[in-house]
């Protein structure tokens, strides 16, 4: 008997608006306890909440990029419950009318493409947070986070697998963020994931019992929950023993999941039209408006990276996977438009600055221009090639200009013909075999001549010239 | 109304009734539902699209952000410890 | 100074002719708030040394000749509007010691003509009730005859205003909450349409349904207070953005040729005789003015109660459920959070308000929502169908606000069917989002006061004011002898 796991998700993804979503509080993460709050998100009697619709752009740009059906008629609801992070016990949010229904979105796992349907995605409100203590034993309740706007998107169970699950996410969490819709900081809890899991044998007609996995907050964690709940679950099917509906909670220590204690009437959240906010209806012109206004996705860059500027698919991918790294390229195009070295040397030499951890795109020094200039410089043949790098780590470094940086590190290509000459002769001089090779046919230890030259000048002469030399002195 | 919906009502609602006022508040709730139960009587379905409540995408509140209300003022109504909300743990 | 004969036109006059100054003005009333409000019960709280100090201010300004319509005038409020700093207790244990950190835009615009606050009211406990004994701290009495109730549950601001120790108060009205206290108090109260007031720092009963009007001696003065609260407010985004106009303009207007229509169902045999003929009998002149009468009918009034106690109990069970003691509020004792917020709740509220929690929880539950809570939403569309029908062929509507006259203290309110039943004739009004105002029209044989109710189309309070001043000057108005 082969179990086949089913899943689908919930992913809560935070939007990137000023002011919270029912109130005009800040919606910026952290800050001191309750100082990003107010009488309304606070919920003090006798507030109302009033809509953002920066919010309502936001969802309705989310639903566009995964191929949704907007609502021309959408409304709020409230979801009632009593927890200590929720000061109006009810959270507002959508039932029968989200803002967004039906969609789809490819992803490519293992090379095979699959399209995963979305359900829907609302609109609602995040909750505070809460801090434990022990030796007290009490809860304390920060009010921050009350408020800032999230959009739910809930698929339909098309996941068999954790990498399909994890190719979802991480493709969902990148169009977010090039629609600049949210952030994607999983440190932040910017994203987070409910999963529902359940096995059933492979084509039964019978779907098993699922459990929720709830609040998965980084890919890993993603992964680590469905690993373990398909193991557990197995265990407990091949057993003979019931899984039981049940919310769980993934313990990133141990690895395993855990009930939550059940939120208690958790099954009944008496949902109904909110009456403080009134439904919106849309007119065509303001949803064409907001569609127009989306920006290039990913998928779109890639074409154009591959397609105008002849860079290779697998380089494009890697310039698109972060939108930091896709906008430091165009910015720096902008600047300098030769697509295809800049996007090479972002490839090669500063995408391996990051993964060091020598540089953080959030935090630079430099500009895309700065950039620009430097390739520029080596593409006129101002640097050499390999100088570059020395001045890209003295960028990162400093944040000094490239010009300066090369001016104070003499690494300016002087052109200098008797150096060139000099040192030409020097290095036949030191070869006399491999220039022999050279000239009995064996045109293969250029290369070794030029590299020796190369070294020799540290940059003071560009490639072209020394080639066009040494090739000259080589025919003798 | 029997023990049992009044029961599960009361976890709703967060309510608790010793069981004399649990009998006499179950007495009054099925007077008011038998009063609540014309409505049953009557064959319309609602529609929510005709509640002509609704109003246009432009007269929603632009996004600006506003500076928030002074901490201390807006616990003034409870006993805070590090300006945090206190209740009884929630997790063990 | 007779206070209870005063009206705001009266007050301002005297105030800008400067015959009596704003502090010795608000004395007076402070005074007499001092020596009847332990008769009456009206207040909850009593702001007096406040009240000088705003006095003194609105006297500067008289006296530089900036004084606005509300200048120095005394109010007193309803106990569920937050009002900055002051207590605002809503008539329940569960807010005996909450102080607002903020005002309500309709105390924000007050404090803007430099009004001066007497008070708050007392109200049934979170508005929810018809009588003012569902109280928790004040039990007000009616000023016609001290074993009677005020009314609510605005009973507190009705029962102030006709006992002459405010010349007006705020109320709130989400059944009838504001005219069914004028009515049995014999003063004058104006719901206005939903949404002419902001309810930002109303403490929400149910927010479909409540609105903030003004409880006065005659209509004028309902115009003069609702020309100020009036407007849209960034706060709540059910305040709708309607021109502010002057609710005062058509007064005076001959009303020759309005149509007033009767529709049939509030005059049944549950409506008492006294009331109906003094209701019919006011028609009666109005026709003589030169009104045509128009008969009409309600066929879902039938279910309107039902539809109202299902929404508006709905509505509340969620806006209540943020009382659990731990941001304001009494607080519960408990090992866990539910323990404790459970304790919280269980001591905070009230027998009504539980009832009327329990009651919106079961119609929102699962299994029971379809049959109750969108029932009801049905009957709402069908009652504003069947307004706007009679509205075709009439310019208001004239009903009795209440079945019976003001009853004895302890004779229905611990029913809670027979309380929801009397509400029949102003519940419709919320229902449907219209303005109303109340009017004495008439007084039974025990001397209670009898009052009509005017329902006007959506945002015309003009038209109202309008009728109901148009009847007020040719009625002989009795004042309570407290």
């Amino acid at each position: 008997m082969k179990l086949y796991p089913t899943i689908g998700l919930e992913i809560h993804a935070e939007l990137l608006t000023n002011s919270k979503v029912f109130c005009t509080c800040s919606a910026e993460f952290g800050g001191e306890p309750n100082s990003r709050c107010c009488p309304v998100c606070s919920g003090l009697p006798g507030t109302l909440p009033v809509l953002n619709a920066k919010a309502v752009e936001y969802i309705i740009k989310a639903g566009y990029i995964m191929n949704c059906e907007i609502s021309r008629f959408t409304k709020w609801d409230r979801k009632n419950y009593f927890y200590p992070d929720l000061p109006k016990a009810y959270q507002i949010s959508q039932m029968p009318r989200p803002v967004c229904l039906g969609g789809h979105v490819d992803v490519t796992v293992d090379g095979e493409q699959k399209t995963m349907r979305i359900n829907r995605i609302h609109l609602e409100e995040d909750a505070g947070k809460l801090v434990h203590d022990d030796i007290e034993r009490v809860s304390l309740a920060d009010y921050n986070r009350c408020g800032i706007p999230l959009i739910e998107i809930v698929t339909e169970p098309d996941f068999h697998s954790a990498a399909e699950v994890i190719a979802f996410f991480e493709k969902i969490r990148l169009m977010l963020q090039y629609a600049g819709v949210c952030d994607g900081k999983l440190e932040q809890g910017s994203m987070r994931c409910d999963v529902n899991i359940s096995l059933a044998e492979k084509d039964s007609d019978k779907l098993g019992t699922r459990t929720e996995v709830k609040n998965l907050n980084s890919t890993k964690a993603i992964q680590r929950a469905i690993e373990y709940e398909i193991y557990r679950q197995t265990e407990l099917i091949e057993n003979g023993e019931r899984v039981v509906q049940e919310t769980l909670h993934f313990n990133d220590a141990t690895g395993e999941t855990s009930s939550l204690r059940s939120k208690e009437d958790a099954h009944d959240y008496r949902y109904f039209p909110d009456p403080d906010i009134p439904p919106i209806i849309f007119t065509e012109e303001e949803l064409a408006a907001i569609k127009a206004d989306i920006p290039e996705m990913p998928e779109q860059r890639v074409a154009r990276y591959t397609g105008e500027y002849g860079i290779s698919a697998a380089d494009a991918k890697v310039l698109t996977d972060s939108k930091r790294v896709s906008d430091l390229f165009e910015n720096a195009v902008k600047a300098y438009n030769n697509p295809k070295p800049i996007g090479t040397f972002i490839v090669v030499e500063l995408m391996r600055r990051i993964n060091l951890g020598e540089l953080d795109l959030d935090d630079m020094k430099f500009t895309a221009e700065d950039l620009a200039k430097l390739i520029e410089l080596a593409e006129t043949n101002k640097i050499s090639k390999d100088n570059r790098k020395i001045i890209l780590r003295e960028m990162i470094e400093s944040g000094k200009k490239p010009e300066t940086i090369a001016e104070e590190q003499q690494l300016w290509i002087k052109e200098d013909n008797e150096l060139l000459e000099k040192t030409i002769n020097g290095i036949m001089e030191a070869n006399p075999k491999a220039v022999e090779q050279y000239r009995n046919g064996e045109t293969k230890v250029f290369g070794f001549l030029m590299g020796q030259c190369n070294k020799a000048l540290k940059g003071a002469a560009s490639p072209a010239s020394i080639k066009a030399m040494l090739e000259e002195k080589l025919k003798g | 109304m029997d023990i049992k919906t009044i029961d599960h009502l009361c976890n709703l609602s967060k309510l608790n009734y010793t069981d004399e006022s649990k009998e006499k508040v179950m007495g009054e709730m099925s007077a008011i539902i038998e009063l609540m139960d014309t409505v049953k009587e009557f064959d319309v379905v609602y529609d929510d699209t005709k509640d002509n409540n609704s109003i246009s995408y432009d007269e929603v509140r632009k996004d600006v952000a506003k500076p928030s209300f002074p901490t201390e003022k807006l616990l003034s109504n409870t006993q805070p410890s590090g300006n945090c909300y206190v209740v009884p743990k929630m997790v063990d | 100074m007779e206070l209870k004969k005063q009206t705001l036109g009266s007050l301002r006059e005297m105030l800008d002719t400067k015959q009596i100054s704003a502090v010795e003005l608000c004395k007076e009333y402070t005074d007499s708030i001092k020596a009847k409000n332990p008769d009456v019960l009206g207040y909850i709280t009593v702001t007096d040394d406040e009240a000088l100090k705003n006095a003194e201010k609105a006297q500067e300004i008289i006296d530089k000749g900036e004084a606005k319509a509300l200048t120095g005038i005394p109010l007193a409020v309803k106990d569920n509007i937050c009002t900055d700093g002051i207590r605002t207790t809503c008539a329940s244990k569960m807010l005996e010691n909450f102080v607002p950190p903020y005002d309500a835009n309709v105390i924000e615009k007050l404090k803007a003509e430099n009004y001066v606050l007497l008070g708050k009211t007392s109200m049934d406990e979170f508005a929810m009730g018809g009588s003012t004994q569902t109280s928790a701290f004040a039990k007000t009495r009616n000023p016609f005859d001290l074993t009677r109730v005020p009314g609510g549950s605005s009973g507190g601001s009705a029962a102030v205003v006709s006992a002459g120790i405010a010349p007006a108060a705020l109320g709130s009205d989400t059944g009838g909450s504001i005219r069914q206290p004028a009515s049995f108090c014999g003063v004058t109260g104006l719901k206005p349409t939903y949404g002419r007031v902001s309810r930002y720092g109303l403490v929400a009963f149910a927010s479909s349904l409540d609105q903030i009007g003004p409880i006065a001696n005659n209509a004028v003065d309902c115009g003069t207070i609702l020309n100020v609260i009036c407007g849209k407010d960034s706060r709540d985004a059910t305040s709708a953005n309607k021109p502010v106009e002057d609710f005062n303009a058509k007064v005076g207007k001959d009303i020759k040729g309005m149509k007033i229509a009767l529709p049939k169902e509030f005059f049944a045999d549950s409506t008492d005789d006294e009331v109906k003929s003094a209701v019919l009998a006011a028609a009666k002149k109005y026709e003589e003015m030169g009104a045509t009468l128009v008969d009409c009918s309600m066929k879902s009034l039938k279910y309107a109660v039902s539809a109202y106690y299902l929404v508006a109990s709905a509505e509340a069970a969620s806006n209540l459920s943020r009382f659990d003691g731990i941001k304001y509020g009494l607080r519960g004792e408990g090992r866990t959070f539910d323990e404790m917020i459970r304790d919280s709740r269980t001591r905070g509220f009230g027998d009504e308000v539980k009832r009327r929690i329990l009651l919106g929880n079961y119609a929102l539950s699962s299994g029971y929502y379809d049959a109750y809570y969108l029932k009801a939403l049905a009957l709402k569309q069908q009652i504003i169908k069947e307004y706007n029908e009679i509205f075709e062929n009439a310019d208001v509507i004239l009903t009795p606000t209440a079945p019976t006259v003001a009853y004895k203290i302890g004779e229905q309110e611990t029913d809670p069917v027979k309380m929801y039943l009397a509400d029949i004739c102003t519940v419709t009004v919320n229902i449907a989002s219209l303005p109303a105002i109340s009017v004495p029209c008439g007084y039974n044989a025990d001397g209670m006061p009898i009052g009509m109710s005017l329902v006007g189309r959506k945002w015309d309070e003009a038209t109202l004011i309008q009728t109901a001043d148009a009847f007020e000057k040719t009625f002989d108005r009795r004042y309570s002898e407290v």
